[in-house]
C-alpha cells in the first residue's frame, strides 16, 4: 500500500513538474536593452524612429518566442536630446538599472563619446547606431560597437567617386564643428590630399558655421565669392536646409551636396521642394534600397504599424543593433558582457541582419558597408544617383 | 561693394527683427523696471501662432485671402493673440509679487519663460517646424546685381511702419507722454493722476504684439522655427535694448538695428566664428562705458 502511494506521489510531482514548465516560462524575466537616443530636441525625429525601429525588431523576435528559450526582450528607452551633458545622465540611467544587459546608443557622435566612457567604465556592451567620428573606435574601448560606417570611409567616397563624378576642380566644404561633421570634413580633406598635391583639385573654401543659427547670410557670401565647382557640406539637416535655400538665394547655383546627416524628410520640408530638389547626399544605403531577406520582413512589419518605411538610415541600423545583441545573447546563452564581446567580435561570423551582413572587427567598428551618391528628386525623395 | 551692400541690408533684416523684440522689452522695463525674461518665448509663441494659421491653415488662410491677405490677417490675428497672452502673463506672474520687489519679478519671469518655452514644445513637438513655400512670396529682386527677396523688403518695411506708429504714440501723442512719465517715475507720475494699471496694461499687450509679429516675420524669413529659438533671440534684443538705452523706446530701435548691422559686418570682414562674440562684446563694452546707452539719459539718483 505505502509502495504504491509513494508511487503515487511520484508520479504527481512529475506531472506537476511537467504541467509548470510552460507557466514558468512565461513568468521568465524580460532580457532588457536599453536604447540612449534623441527623444526630444532638434534631432527629435532620428530618436523617435529609432525607437520605433528598435520596437519593431523586439517585436518581430519576441513574436517567434524571444530569446534565451522563451524570454522576451523589452525595450527601455531613455532620453539625451541630442545633448553630451543629457547623453551622460542618460547612460547613467540605463547603467544604474541592473537588469538592462546592453544599451543602444544615440545619435550624434558628440552625444555617443560621454556615453561610451561610461557604458565602458561599466562594462556594459554599448552599440552605436549613428556616430561616424573615427576617433570612437580608436581609443581601445572593449564594450564599444559601431553599427554604421564611420566618417573616413565616406571622406573617401566624397573624394575619389562624387569629384571625378562632377568632374569638380574647385571644392568648398562646410561643416558646422561638431564631432561629426568637423570629422567628415577632416577626412574629407585628407582623402582629396593627394589630388590637391598632383594640382588636380583645389579647397577653395573650408570653413564652419554655428549650429542652432538660422543665418547663414555671412558665410555663404564667402563662400560665393570663392566660386566654387561643388558645395560638400558636412553638417546635419536643419541648417542644411537652410543652408541650401540661402545660398540659392544669394545667387550660388552649383551642386549641393550633404553628407549622411545632411537630407531626410526635415530636410525637404524646411528647404521647400522647389530647393531640394537636386540636392545630393552621400550616404550608406537607405531603407528603401535594402533588399536582403531580412530587411523586406523588418520594413513590411515597420509598414504596417507606421504607415511608412523609416526615412533615415541610423534608425535601421538602431534595429540591427538589437538584432545582433538578441542573435549574440541567444548563442551563447548568456547576458555577461565579456562573453557577449568575446562573441561579437571574434566568433560570430556574418550574421545577417536588416542591413545586410554584419560583423565587427577588433576594434568595434562594423565590417563593409558602401556609400552611395543619392539626389532628391523631383517628388521630394531620395533615390540612388544615375547620371 | 556688392558684398557690403548685401551683407548691410541683411543686417538691417535681422536688426529690425531684434529692434522689434528689444521694443517689448524696453517698454516693460521703462514702466515696471523688470527684465520681462519670458518674452523671447513670447515671440517664439508669436512664431507658432503665426504656423499654426498660415500652414496647418493653408487651405483656408492663404486660398480664400491670397498670399498677402493671408500674411495680413495672419499678424492681426497673432498681434491680437499674443496681446491677450501678454496682459494675461502680467496678471498671472508679475501682479500678485508686486509688492515683493525687484527681485522676485524676475525670477517669476524666468520662470514664465521657462513654463512658456516648454507649452510650445509640448503643443507643437520637439521638431522643428517650417514655414512651406505655399505661405511665402518667394520672388527674388535683382536691382543692380543686388540679390534681395521680397519678403526681406515687407520686413523693413513693415517693421518700420510700425515702429513709427509707436513712436508716434510715444513720442507726440498725450497717451505717450504719459508713458514716458511712469517710464520716468512711477510713483510721481501717478500722483499726477495717470493711472497706472492702463500703462501697465498698454505695455504689457503692445510689446508681446510686436514681438510675436517679429515672430510670424522669423518664420516666413528663415522659414525653420524651434521652441528654444526664444532664448537667443531674446538675449541678443535685449543687448539691444541695453546698447539703445533700457527703457527709452527710440533707443531699442536704435539698438535693435545697429546690432543687426555690427553683427553682420562683423561676422563678414572679421571672423563669422565669432558672430555671437561681437553682440555680447558689445553688450560689456556698453555696460563699461556708457551704462544708460546711446539715447538714454542719465537719470539722478534718488537718495
Amino acid at each position: 500500500m505505502k509502495k504504491v502511494n509513494i508511487l503515487i506521489m511520484i508520479t504527481i510531482v512529475l506531472l506537476i513538474g511537467v504541467i509548470s514548465i510552460p507557466v514558468v516560462a512565461a513568468d521568465k524575466l524580460p532580457v532588457v536593452i536599453g536604447l540612449q537616443g534623441p527623444i526630444t530636441g532638434a534631432y527629435a525625429i532620428e530618436g523617435e524612429m529609432a525607437k520605433q525601429c528598435v520596437e519593431i525588431a523586439a517585436s518581430l523576435i519576441n513574436e517567434k518566442g524571444g530569446i534565451l528559450d522563451g524570454r522576451m526582450i523589452e525595450i527601455r528607452v531613455v532620453d539625451d536630446a541630442c545633448q553630451p551633458k543629457a547623453g551622460a545622465l542618460a547612460a547613467m540611467k540605463l547603467i544604474s538599472q541592473k537588469d538592462v544587459v546592453a544599451a543602444i546608443q544615440t545619435y550624434g557622435s558628440s552625444v555617443t563619446q560621454p556615453g561610451a566612457d561610461l557604458y565602458e567604465k561599466f562594462k556594459k556592451i554599448n552599440m552605436a547606431y549613428g556616430a561616424g567620428i573615427v576617433e570612437l573606435t580608436r581609443k581601445g574601448y572593449k564594450y564599444f560597437f559601431r553599427m554604421c560606417s564611420s566618417v573616413d570611409k565616406q571622406g573617401n567616397f566624397f573624394a575619389n567617386k562624387v569629384v571625378p563624378l562632377f568632374n569638380a576642380k574647385k571644392i568648398a566644404i562646410m561643416h558646422d564643428n561638431q564631432s561629426f561633421s568637423a570629422g567628415l570634413a577632416e577626412y574629407t580633406k585628407i582623402g582629396l590630399q593627394s589630388k590637391i598635391d598632383a594640382g588636380e583639385v583645389e579647397i577653395v573654401y573650408y570653413d564652419a558655421i554655428n549650429p542652432g543659427e538660422s543665418d547663414f547670410a555671412v558665410p555663404l557670401t564667402k563662400l560665393r565669392e570663392t566660386n566654387p565647382d561643388i558645395i560638400y557640406f558636412t553638417g546635419y539637416f536643419p541648417e542644411a536646409a537652410l543652408v541650401v535655400r540661402q545660398a540659392r538665394n544669394i545667387g550660388i547655383t552649383c551642386p549641393f551636396i550633404g553628407g549622411d546627416s545632411a537630407i531626410n524628410s526635415e530636410f525637404i520640408k524646411i528647404a521647400g521642394l522647389e530647393m531640394a530638389k537636386g540636392c545630393f547626399m552621400t550616404q550608406e544605403p537607405m531603407p528603401s534600397e535594402l533588399s536582403y531577406s531580412k530587411s523586406k520582413m523588418f520594413l513590411e512589419a515597420y509598414q504596417a504599424k507606421y504607415g511608412e518605411i523609416p526615412s533615415s538610415p541610423w534608425a535601421v541600423y538602431a534595429g540591427d543593433s538589437l538584432n545582433v545583441i538578441a542573435y549574440a545573447i541567444d548563442e551563447t546563452g548568456s547576458t555577461d558582457s565579456d562573453v557577449l564581446v568575446d562573441y561579437l567580435k571574434n566568433k560570430m561570423n556574418n550574421f545577417n541582419g536588416v542591413t545586410g551582413p554584419i560583423g565587427f572587427d577588433e576594434r568595434g567598428d562594423r565590417t563593409g558597408t558602401l556609400h552611395t551618391l543619392y539626389v532628391v528628386n523631383d517628388k521630394g525623395e531620395l533615390e540612388i544617383y544615375n547620371p | 561693394m556688392k558684398v557690403f551692400l548685401e551683407q548691410l541690408l541683411n543686417g538691417l533684416t535681422t536688426g529690425s527683427f531684434y529692434a522689434l523684440i528689444a521694443l517689448g522689452y524696453s517698454m516693460v522695463y521703462g514702466v515696471m523696471k523688470l527684465i520681462n525674461f519670458a518674452h523671447g518665448d513670447l515671440f517664439t509663441l508669436g512664431s507658432y501662432l503665426g504656423y499654426t494659421i498660415l500652414v496647418l491653415g493653408t487651405a483656408y488662410t492663404t486660398s480664400y485671402l491670397g498670399l498677402w491677405g493671408g500674411m495680413v490677417v495672419t499678424m492681426l490675428i497673432v498681434a491680437t493673440c499674443l496681446a491677450l497672452v501678454g496682459t494675461l502673463l502680467e496678471r498671472i506672474a508679475y501682479r500678485p509679487i508686486y509688492s515683493s520687489g525687484r527681485l522676485p519679478l524676475v525670477v517669476s519671469a524666468l520662470g514664465a519663460s521657462i513654463f512658456l518655452e516648454n507649452s510650445i514644445m509640448v503643443i507643437w513637438g520637439a521638431r522643428p517646424q517650417a514655414y512651406i513655400s505655399e505661405v511665402i512670396p518667394a520672388k527674388i529682386l535683382n536691382i543692380a546685381g543686388l540679390r534681395i527677396s521680397i519678403i526681406q523688403i515687407i520686413i523693413l518695411i513693415l517693421s518700420f511702419i510700425l515702429m513709427s506708429i509707436l513712436y508716434y504714440v510715444v513720442q507726440k501723442t498725450t497717451f505717450g507722454a504719459a508713458i514716458r512719465a511712469c517710464a520716468i517715475d512711477r510713483n510721481t507720475a501717478a500722483l499726477m493722476g495717470i493711472n497706472i494699471g492702463t500703462i501697465i496694461f498698454f505695455v504689457f499687450a503692445v510689446g508681446p504684439a510686436l514681438g510675436g509679429m517679429a515672430g510670424v516675420l522669423v518664420g516666413m524669413y528663415y522659414r525653420k522655427i524651434t521652441f528654444i529659438m526664444g532664448w537667443n533671440y531674446g538675449l541678443k534684443a535685449f543687448t539691444a535694448t541695453i546698447l539703445g538705452g533700457i527703457g527709452n523706446i527710440p533707443g531699442a530701435m536704435l539698438g535693435g538695428l545697429l546690432l543687426g548691422v555690427l553683427e553682420m559686418l562683423g561676422s563678414v570682414y572679421i571672423s563669422t566664428a565669432f558672430k555671437d562674440v561681437f553682440v555680447f562684446l558689445i553688450l560689456i563694452l556698453v555696460l563699461i562705458f556708457r551704462p544708460t546707452g546711446i539715447l538714454g539719459e542719465k537719470v539722478a539718483e534718488k537718495v
